[in-house]
């Protein structure tokens, strides 16, 4: 399996602000020994390998993880609670998980 | 899931060119497990399109917060037997609802913000209805809060609620129309709508967190209008994916 890990940088320069959150978490829980790369999206240049592979994968959000495993097709996750439960398989709460799934989509709490 | 391998991007540039009729079509052609999301307001129109084009396929669901309105819920009935289809209702985890209720009361969302409530009473519900699915239709249209629905295109891979290791297709049919269209098309069909709209209201969602709106007012200052509109508007810079 191969875990790339997309962050994006914004036109200022600086790490999008939950791309900053992600990272937080991943090193508090000790989860970069799963990553095998690191790879940038940067706004100012769309041709930066991160902006391809967002194309590539109709990626709408950053930061974003892709996971290739052999005989599959790779699987692209911008939900890092749901990477985390169904790719590292850790355990997280609900709780988690919708709270990330509605700050990432605002326009859902209109349904 | 549709035998067929979807290039979204690809089919979302051929379709946001058409009619939401003719989105609706090609949903409801290319998968057998899909449902509309009918949240009780002016996306009955999703329900008349659907009925019209394939009356014994449509599969409706809605999410009961527990806070609508009484005239929502009236209006489900009227759905319900006006096309003589089935309304699957979804409901909250009672024993998440009942932790928040206990901790914090009836009305936490007017101290803290409106996220941990909806959180509970709509995402967690609708993330149980869409495991079951492979595709599913919604009314979010892009003039509805120009902040975070600008982008929304007609088709996209719905990355949220996939379930493991398979794909989520979610279908946006009216997202190129405008309220006016939706309007227009309502009365020119005379299809039933919900009664919240003769009394001024324009977005309709928990009876707590939403008003009537007044004349030039964006229907989204109906809904949360305690909290600041950047609040509203925090969601993350979005990656541009265009090709």
């Amino acid at each position: 399996m191969k875990i790339t890990f997309v962050k994006k940088i914004q036109l200022d320069g600086n790490f999008c602000k939950k791309c900053r959150e992600v990272q937080d978490k991943i090193n508090a829980a000790d989860q970069n020994q799963f990553i095998d790369q690191v790879i940038i999206a940067d706004e100012r240049d769309p041709s930066s390998p991160g902006m391809v592979l967002a194309a590539l994968y109709s990626a709408d959000r950053a930061p974003f993880f892709i996971v290739e495993k052999e005989g599959r097709s790779p699987e692209v996750y911008t939900v890092y609670f749901k990477f985390v439960k169904e790719v590292l398989g850790q355990k997280i709460t609900e709780e988690d998980q919708l709270k990330e799934i509605l700050n990432d989509n605002p326009d859902l709490d209109f349904l | 899931m549709s035998d067929q391998i979807l290039p979204i991007v690809d089919i979302d540039l051929q379709l946001s060119g058409q009619a939401p009729e003719e989105i609706m079509a090609y949903a409801l052609s290319k998968f057998k497990n899909i449902a509309i999301s009918f949240s009780g307001a002016e996306d009955v129109v999703l329900i008349d399109m659907a009925h019209k084009i394939s009356p014994e396929k449509v599969q409706i669901f809605s999410l009961d917060t527990g806070r609508l309105h009484p005239e929502t819920y009236r209006f489900f009935e009227k759905v319900r037997d006006h096309y003589s289809v089935k309304i699957d209702i979804v409901f909250p985890d009672t024993m998440a609802l009942n932790n928040l209720v206990r901790e914090k009361g009836l009305f936490s969302f007017y101290k803290d913000d409106h996220k941990e409530c909806c959180g509970i009473r709509k995402i967690g519900p609708l993330r149980r209805k869409l495991l079951t699915l492979d595709a599913w239709i919604t009314g979010q249209r892009r003039d509805q809060s120009p902040g975070t629905r600008s982008a929304i295109p007609v088709i996209q891979d719905d990355m949220a609620f996939s379930r493991p290791q398979e794909k989520l297709v979610k279908f946006n049919p009216l997202a190129n129309w405008t309220s006016q269209q939706v309007w227009a098309y309502i009365r020119q069909n005379n299809l039933p709508y919900n009664e919240l709209h003769d009394k001024g209201f324009v977005s309709i969602g928990c009876e707590p967190c939403t008003r009537p709106t007044g004349p030039g007012q964006h229907e989204r200052e109906g809904r949360w209008w305690w909290e600041e509109a950047t609040a509203k508007e925090c969601g993350l810079h979005e990656v541009n994916t265009k090709k």
